[in-house]
């Protein structure tokens, strides 16, 4: 039975993982912050980045699509943030980690979108006020630990 | 008046006037850049602001790649009147002498025969560069009437001159007074126009170094 | 004529300076500039040549400091520079113009026109012309201390949950630190990760650094819409937190301006030079190298180039550095062609990524810099201003180009020998 309990056991046992499984466990990342995008098109990627059978023109279409969708979402340089719209931004980037392939993202695809993904529970963070420093983190490991012990 | 009285006129009092308003005229706008100033930098220095300031002085006679590339015949046009017209106003005999006249100084001069090709080089790129000044967009765009006028202004002494010293079309006394003419007029609208370039170039590229050098960037 | 135009005029009045005088008295109508700035190249429009746009501060020049200008004046004969033209400008002076400084390196007689437009901003903003998002981001900056309306409980959220998934602390006004660390807001809210690369980089290298609450934000909006009051405040706040944590060095964070506001306008904003050194975190990051404080492992596989952010590189000094650090980490780097301080500007610096107006034209002009990567075609793209990054991304979605962009501080942490 494998447990996680910090980050660097975390990234080492992320690592281990092929492409496709990096992409699978990603894809668990973003479905638990998935709540907090707004944009359809995510929810949609993440559904193609989910499935084990997916082929390569639909992997390659949807992160075409959630990388449009980050563009869309970030805040503009000098413009006013919303915290609650960044949410939906990392959220993206997530679900756009999942989708890259390897090669462009030597540093791991399946860390990337944790990173990601907990930022977006951070942005939430900052606008509801509450404390939630690690939890999102430890969900993470939870995934991870269901996973590999699937 | 005959034409000797005019020649001799045209080369003593009234060269002597257009010399004066040429000087009054180039001190003025030289002083206008000197005693304006620039404000001292309190920003912590990476490298030489004097070093950078000399350097570019020397480096911007030279373009960089990409623009000779993409702009070729302003580049090449720019080297072939420059240099040209540099020969033909220092380094034609009759000329140095003039100078010598006037400044106690005198250096040695290209064959003529050398000055006299370079002349008419010159006198071709400028028509080639007055036909791009129409044709180009960009610089057709940014031409007002005084680029026009200059262009005709530096064209006359080099045509007169040209044709004084072949004997064309005209006696050469008369032919000598058109390009002193043609000289004076070049020399006392020079100051109201973008030929004070050719002393204000220095001051700016020493600005434009010294500020990029003062930064550690060689411009 | 009305206020808002008499205060703009002053103020061209006031920014002209030697410098300025002896550029405007230099051109002679070449184009060369035209060529070098991406605004023209990739728009083929005569108006967008560079020293044409500064052809109102050049009249006020003409009619205020030149004998025949100011005789034609008096006498009646000169047309004054209108409101109605500042406005007809404003496209050119802030859509148009990034403030690269592309032009200043070519121009034969040695225009620094970037140095000029820069000036020429203080004016059009004085009149009232400059553009909408400009004006918020700098309202915003001075009343909120970000101009992306970024408060301290934002980042000290982001703080805490960094500090959580590290295992240590991220130093918060400690005094006597050596660092003083700025962040943009532009990596606050969207690239977050930069602060969790830094912690790493300056625990492992032994760095003492600290981040300011009252002072965290390290862009001047001042700077880019051409308000020198607003900038200066912007940056004695900076100094007086610096002063009150007792820092040897501000660094600087990956962003182009604001590098070039703090390095080399924020002296002469206040009138008076610093107490502490300035550093951009890049330069920052190789003199660790250099010392051997930055130990990293593995070599990145996929060629890289770097795109280097005009304020930093070619305005800034801030070349050789990144090089160096690229080349501790990469197998395969590549200069793009024109590279260095002759580099092609993303098309988003100097508040025109501030500007929905001008997002047509940014997403246009960034053709230059697609064609400068068609000739290397690298695997990844590493930059060091987030600004870039962001709308290189843009500008690389626009033209179906796959090319990955990536922080040269998060990359080099990626390659750090203690993983985390």
């Amino acid at each position: 039975m494998t447990t996680i309990t910090n980050d660097r056991e975390f990234r080492v046992a992320l690592d281990s993982l092929d492409a496709k499984r990096q992409r699978l466990v990603a894809t668990r990342f973003v479905e638990s912050v998935l709540p907090l995008c707004t944009d359809g098109r995510i929810a949609r990627a993440v559904r193609v980045a989910a499935d084990p059978d997916a082929d390569y023109s639909a992997l390659t279409e949807a992160l075409r699509v959630a990388k449009a969708t980050t563009l869309d979402c970030h805040t503009r340089c000098g413009a006013e943030g919303d915290w609650l719209e960044q949410a939906g931004y990392f959220v993206a980037r997530a679900a756009v980690a999942a989708l890259t392939p390897r090669c462009q993202m030597p540093g791991g695809m399946a860390w990337q979108a944790a990173m990601s993904s907990r930022m977006a529970q951070t942005s939430k963070a900052i606008v509801s006020g509450e404390e939630t420093a690690g939890q999102e983190s430890e969900a993470q490991y939870q995934i991870l630990a269901e996973f590999l012990n699937a | 008046m005959t034409e000797t009285e005019l020649l001799m006129w045209v080369r003593g009092p009234l060269l002597q006037a257009a010399l004066s308003i040429f000087l009054l005229g180039v001190v003025v706008r030289l002083l206008e850049v000197a005693l304006l100033g620039r404000k001292p930098d309190y920003a912590e220095a990476r490298g030489s602001a004097v070093g950078g300031g000399i350097r570019t002085l020397i480096t911007r006679f030279f373009p960089d790649p990409g623009t000779w590339q993409r702009s070729t015949f302003t580049v090449v046009a720019g080297y072939l009147f420059h240099i040209g017209f540099f020969i033909a106003l220092f380094l034609f005999a009759p000329h140095i002498l003039i100078f010598r006249d006037a400044l106690g100084i005198r250096w040695p001069a290209l064959p003529t025969p050398m000055v006299d090709a370079a002349t008419l080089v010159t006198l071709i790129t400028l028509l080639a560069l007055l036909l791009h000044q129409l044709y180009d967009k960009v610089r057709r765009f940014l031409s007002r009437f005084q680029d026009y006028l200059v262009w005709l202004l530096t064209m006359l002494p080099l045509l007169t001159g040209y044709l004084a010293f072949h004997r064309i079309g005209l006696p050469p006394t008369t032919l000598i007074i058109m390009h002193i003419l043609s000289v004076e007029l070049l020399l006392v609208v020079f100051p109201f126009t973008h030929l004070m370039h050719a002393f204000t170039l220095f001051m700016a590229r020493y600005y434009n170094g010294a500020i990029a050098g003062y930064r550690g960037v060689n411009s | 004529m009305s206020a808002a135009l008499e205060l703009g005029i002053n103020a061209f009045k006031e920014q002209i300076d030697g410098p300025v005088v002896a550029f405007f008295s230099s051109c002679v109508r070449c184009g060369l500039c035209s060529q070098a700035c991406l605004f023209y190249t990739e728009t083929g429009d005569p108006e967008r040549t560079p020293i044409h746009k500064l052809e109102p501060m050049r009249r006020v020049w003409q009619q205020e400091y030149t004998f025949w200008g100011r005789l034609g004046k008096a006498l009646g004969l000169s047309r004054p520079v209108s409101d109605a033209e500042l406005a007809e400008w404003e496209p050119l002076v802030y859509d148009s113009c990034t403030l690269c400084g592309r032009c200043s390196m070519v121009c034969p007689v040695g225009n620094d026109i970037a140095y000029m437009l820069r000036k020429m901003r203080e004016g059009m903003a004085a009149a009232g012309h400059a553009p909408e998002g400009l004006v918020g981001a700098t309202k915003r900056a001075v009343t909120l201390g970000s101009p992306m309306g970024v408060k301290l409980p934002a980042l000290q959220t982001q703080i805490r949950h960094v500090e959580q998934d590290l295992g240590f602390k991220i130093p918060v006004d400690v005094a006597g630190a050596d660092y003083m660390l700025l962040l943009s807001s532009m990596e606050i809210m969207n690239f977050p990760e930069f602060i969790r690369a830094v912690a790493r980089i300056f625990k492992h290298a032994g760095v003492s650094w600290t981040i300011a609450s009252e002072a965290f934000e390290a862009t001047n909006s001042g700077v880019q819409i051409g308000v020198s009051d607003i900038a200066a405040e912007l940056v004695e706040r900076i100094v007086a937190a610096a002063a009150r944590l007792k820092v040897k060095y501000v660094i600087s964070p990956e962003c182009g301006h604001a590098y070039m506001a703090i390095r080399w306008e924020g002296p002469n904003l206040i009138g008076r030079p610093y107490d502490f050194k300035v550093l951009h975190i890049m330069e920052l990051l190789d003199q660790l190298r250099e010392a051997g404080r930055l130990r990293t492992t593995g070599r990145e596989v996929r060629s890289l180039t770097y795109h280097d952010p005009c304020q930093v590189a070619r305005r800034g000094g801030v070349v050789q550095q990144p090089r160096n650090l690229l080349k501790m980490i990469a197998n395969d780097f590549v200069e793009m062609p024109e590279t260095g301080t002759m580099n092609w500007c993303c098309g988003a610096g100097g508040g025109v990524s501030s500007n929905e107006r001008a997002d047509g034209l940014r997403l246009q002009v960034f053709k230059r810099k697609k064609q400068q990567l068609e000739a290397i075609r690298p695997d990844a793209l590493v930059t060091a201003c987030s600004n870039c990054r962001i709308y290189l991304e843009e500008g690389l979605d626009e033209y179906g180009m796959e090319l990955p962009v990536l922080s040269l501080t998060e990359t080099l942490a990626e390659h750090l020998v203690d993983k985390g």
